[in-house]
């Protein structure tokens, strides 16, 4: 661009002769500049102008264009299918091992309100509170017209009561949708389900998370999104629980036991398919926890999980299978079983201080449930066999059964296992153990001799655990378990059709706090297997302070309480289980052959 | 004396200045303003409270302030150009130190009768600051890259103080508002070519690192970007406004439900209905045919403001101008793009349209300061 001189000389020169004031050719030649630069920036502006004008026609196009788009579309609600991700519960269901549902989740609504939106707080507050009994009117008035803008009223309502919610019609009463943990069978299996609870809550939804048994203990296999909802499948047999819930409730109010706990174990694959421990509770509405006296009485508390108790005789045939096992003893060898027997500053007792001696074969040691007799033998088979036997059956250590309750119950063991540990041992007493580790621990020794781990969930198979005795010894427990119930403590046991075997166990209770025992507080267990010619289940039944006082004096024992009980058990659970019976054959007397 | 002075004895003076107003830009202002009433007291289940009343009250208010404002010679609010600047950035400054100083986040200023939200008085501010810059500075200039850094110093600066607070609605338009003025004032191509150039990079490479060892952002960043994409996914939560704003705009139709008979946005679906998403009420009641005039109006008001920036030959008044008629364009082409779901939720209100006292006010001033251009600009040969 050439610029022209503000002041060109020959113009100025030419101006000054002719008088004029060359100031005005200046003042004339910087508008021109001025003009020539406008036009230029005008020239530029109008370009970019252009440019910006047609993006902006191209936006209100777009604008335009979609908003025709949307006003064609049909109206439509959104649908959860148009995302491509159904809404799956959020927890997974729990069923039986049929697949017949124990735990689901039930969409249901919370109550929450506004208080900036209600119009009417007073009498909003007065209507929910004839609506629901339990809330405090002068409480909800107060929340209401206070500086609160938002509140929880009820976590859970059913259809009626948010249709009378409704019919307040507040705005300020507002629903979030829920979903609930439901258990459609209420108390069957209680203590197995546990429980569950809301976790973090929001308006649009809450967790739900479990609290106790194994909604807790399978909390994250529950909620885990990668199983996309698949159930999860219990070994528990409903209608064998039913029929053991039923039976137990039964036997433990004709007892007049303050409790009861039953365990039904497939002795290949350690599967319980019931477990029942009474009092029980609705798991729908799980009550609190105690918060004094002793938590062993809550109905919160697993008897057959977290009750460990001295069991008693039951674990004798331990004693007497080692002794097999070691190659000590056979069935019919005879061991000395004098009573009353010395040890140091000890002395040893029969029950009811009787004297089985001065020798009794192997097998009746565990018939006639002779104290003395096991304690020789634990004697010869010494303190540390016996502890590693015992150990290696699990009743030492908590078991690995899919509850949370599970791995606080660790068994009560002496400090050091010293010789008249190993006696008392022999007969159950001195460590304490639950009925589940009892269940597992005899599944292990009559299945075959291999060692299996009890769970609640459904298993494909019988894992092959470790050896721990030979069959040889298996099969001879279960003959002389076999032996106790048709000639021996547990003659009730007996059940038609059906080879029971089993052992009983009557422990007193340990005096809470002190050293000592109660007298007339038992533990009474029944400890059986059936059929006992080709073991398949063990059954545990045990009384919490049960006395059967039909007879002159109250009996206490395991043989009176807890094997009819037991015996029950097996007589309803057996077909159930697909057992047949064995009909003895009988005579064909009186029957005539029609034939010509 | 300078061009514009020299020019000044052809100006109407005193009340006669009325007579040249831009009166149908201003009648268009009242129309849309009008459509916002009507929408208000509908949205409000037909009744003047809380909205409709208040807000009549802010446009009366508003249109004194035009009045006075556009009474006011253009060159005085070109000197005072950066004074209003700087006080705009203190009053940024100092909402930001107050929300830091633990008296709780908040975007405006108490002033008693108004609330004011400085960050609403900056997008007219710095348009006026850089109208006042390339008015000021040789054209030949324009383009040299230190020329150049200093617009871009007057953009950051606020754009980083709006976006702690964090608001990211505004940063966008003060960004797209000062490139725009930029854009008019002449600034070279290759500028903007390299911006966008670098955005459209950023974008890609922030996209393309996602489930890489060097991702750029966070999952949950992620997740709101699909959202965006595909608010479906997600519809009772993120998505939410998106989704039931398209039903509502869906349900309107054609010609829609009729006045008050919108039922989306009266029956609480829609969160944010007297403000930002208003446009999905009269979508609903009025349908295509009701949004499209809202958008003509909307058009006229722009296409006003641009005729009378290339009418205008001075350049602080011509840009000006522009920038008020670029800033009120993407006001309402973000807040529909939004509610249409075209873009993201960023929440910026239908100007002149939804219920909010700043944001009217500083429109109603910023298009004072275009009628001022209009009516002190040159005139003559």
């Amino acid at each position: 661009m050439t610029r022209t001189p503000l002041r060109p000389l020959a113009r100025i020169l030419d101006a000054r002769q002719r008088g004029e004031n060359p100031d005005a050719i200046e003042r004339e030649n910087l508008r021109l500049r001025h003009e020539a630069m406008r036009d230029s920036a005008r020239r530029r502006a109008e370009g970019r102008l252009v440019v910006l004008a047609g993006a902006f026609v191209l936006a209100f196009g777009v604008v335009g264009l979609r908003m025709g788009l949307m006003a064609a579309a049909e109206p439509q609600e959104p649908r959860a299918e148009l995302a491509g991700n159904p809404i799956v519960g959020q927890r997974a269901d729990i069923t039986d091992r049929n697949g017949r549902v124990l735990a689901t989740n039930l969409s249901t609504y919370a109550l929450y309100a506004q208080p900036p939106k209600m119009i009417d707080r007073v009498g909003a507050a007065k209507k929910l509170a004839a609506i629901f009994p339990d809330l405090d009117e002068e409480r909800l008035v107060k929340d209401f017209t206070g500086t609160r803008k938002f509140l929880w009223i009820k976590k859970k309502v059913s259809p009626e009561q948010r249709q009378a919610v409704h019919d307040i019609g507040d705005p300020g009463l507002l629903f979030g949708p829920r979903e609930m943990r439901l258990y459609p069978n209420g108390r069957l299996a209680a203590h197995v389900l546990g429980g569950a609870s809301f976790g973090r809550e929001g308006v649009n939804s809450a967790e739900v998370i479990g609290v106790a048994g194994i909604e807790k203990a399978m909390d994250d296999t529950l909620r885990d999104p990668a199983r996309g909802g698949a159930p999860l499948v219990l070994s528990i047999d409903m209608t064998v629980q039913s029929t053991m819930r039923e039976v137990l409730y039964g036997g433990m109010r004709l007892m007049n036991a303050k409790g009861a706990a039953g365990i039904l174990m497939d002795i290949d694959s350690g599967e319980i398919l019931s477990m029942v421990s009474l009092p029980d509770f609705d798991p729908n509405d799980r009550p609190r926890p105690l918060t004094k006296g002793d938590a062993g009485d809550s109905p919160l508390f697993n008897r057959a999980v977290q009750g460990v108790y001295e069991l008693g005789s039951v674990f004798k045939i331990f004693a007497v299978a080692q002794a097999m096992e070691l190659g000590l003893v056979g069935p019919n060898t005879l061991v000395d079983a004098d009573a009353p027997m010395k040890w140091g500053r000890f002395t040893l007792r029969e029950f009811q201080n009787k004297n089985y001696g001065p020798l009794l074969s192997v097998s009746d040691v565990i018939t006639k449930s002779s104290n003395v007799g096991t304690a020789k033998l634990a004697l010869q088979i010494g303190p540390e066999r016996q502890k590693a036997f015992l150990e290696s059956f699990g009743v030492f250590d908590p078991t690995p059964v899919e509850l949370v309750e599970a791995s606080g119950a660790k068994p009560l063991l002496p400090p050091k296992w010293s010789e008249i540990v190993a006696i008392t041992a022999s007969y159950g007493h001195g460590f304490s153990a639950s009925p589940l580790h009892l269940a597992a621990a005899y599944s292990s020794l009559l299945n075959g001799g291999t060692k299996v781990e009890p769970t609640l969930l459904k298993r494909d198979g019988a894992p092959s655990g470790d050896r721990l005795v030979s069959e040889r010894v298996s099969r001879a427990s279960a003959k002389m378990l076999r032996q106790v119930v048709l000639e021996g403590t547990a003659s009730f046991g007996r059940v038609p059709g059906y080879e029971v075997g089993g052992k009983t166990g009557t422990a007193n209770k340990p005096i809470a706090g002190r050293k000592g025992y109660y007298k007339d507080k038992n533990i009474n267990t029944f400890a059986s297997v059936f059929p006992a010619d080709d073991p398949a289940y063990v059954l545990i039944v045990m009384l919490d302070e049960a006395s059967d006082n039909s007879g002159q004096e109250p009996r206490r024992t395991a043989g009176w309480t807890a094997v009819p009980v037991a015996a029950e058990v097996i007589r309803r659970t057996a077909p159930l289980l697909g057992l047949r019976p064995k009909i003895e054959p009988v005579a064909a007397s009186g029957v005539t052959l029609a034939s010509e | 004396m300078s061009y514009l002075e020299h020019n000044v004895k052809r100006v109407p003076t005193g009340l006669v200045k009325i007579l040249y107003l831009n009166w149908p830009l201003f009648l268009l202002i009242c129309a849309v303003a009008a459509v916002g009433f009507g929408m208000l007291f509908s949205v409000a289940g037909g009744s003047l409270q809380p909205w409709a009343e208040p807000q009549m009250k802010r446009f009366a208010l508003g249109a004194v302030l035009m009045f006075a404002t556009a009474m006011v010679p253009i060159w005085f609010w070109r000197n005072m150009a950066g004074v209003i600047y700087g006080i705009a950035l203190a009053l940024l400054v100092a909402v930001e130190v107050a929300g830091s100083m633990g008296m709780g986040a908040q975007r405006w200023i108490d002033l008693g009768f108004i609330r004011l939200q400085p960050s609403e008085l900056m997008k007219i501010a710095l348009v006026m600051m850089l109208a006042a810059y390339y008015d000021w500075l040789d054209i030949g200039k324009v383009s040299r890259p230190f020329w150049v850094l200093l617009p871009l110093i007057l953009i950051a600066v606020p754009t980083f103080l709006v976006l702690k607070q964090p608001d990211l609605g505004t940063a966008i338009l003060l960004i797209a508002g000062g490139g725009i003025v930029m854009f008019l004032a002449g600034v070279s191509w290759w500028y903007f070519i390299v911006v966008l150039g670098a955005g459209v990079g950023a974008v890609s490479a922030v996209l393309s690192s996602r489930g890489t060892d060097w991702q750029l952002l966070k999952d949950y960043q992620y997740r709101r970007i699909d959202t965006f994409l595909d608010p479906a996914s997600d519809p009772l939560g993120a998505g939410y406004h998106i989704t039931q704003s398209k039903i509502a705009l869906g349900s309107g139709g054609w010609t829609g439900r009729g006045f008050m008979q919108g039922t989306q946005s009266r029956l609480n679906f829609l969160p944010e209905k007297q403000t930002d998403f208003i446009f999905t009420t009269l979508a609903e009641e009025f349908g295509f045919v009701g949004g499209v005039s809202l958008l003509a109006l909307y058009v006229g008001i722009v296409a006003f403001c641009v005729f009378s920036a290339i009418t205008n030959r001075d350049r602080f008044g011509s840009l000006l101008t522009l920038g008020v008629g670029a800033t009120f364009f993407l006001f309402f082409s973000v807040n529909m793009a939004m509610v249409m779901g075209l873009a993201p939720v960023v929440g910026v209100p239908l100007p002149l349209v939804s219920y909010g006292g700043s944001a009217m006010l500083v429109l109603m001033i910023a298009f004072g300061l275009a009628q001022s251009a209009h009516v002190h600009r040159p005139r003559g040969r």
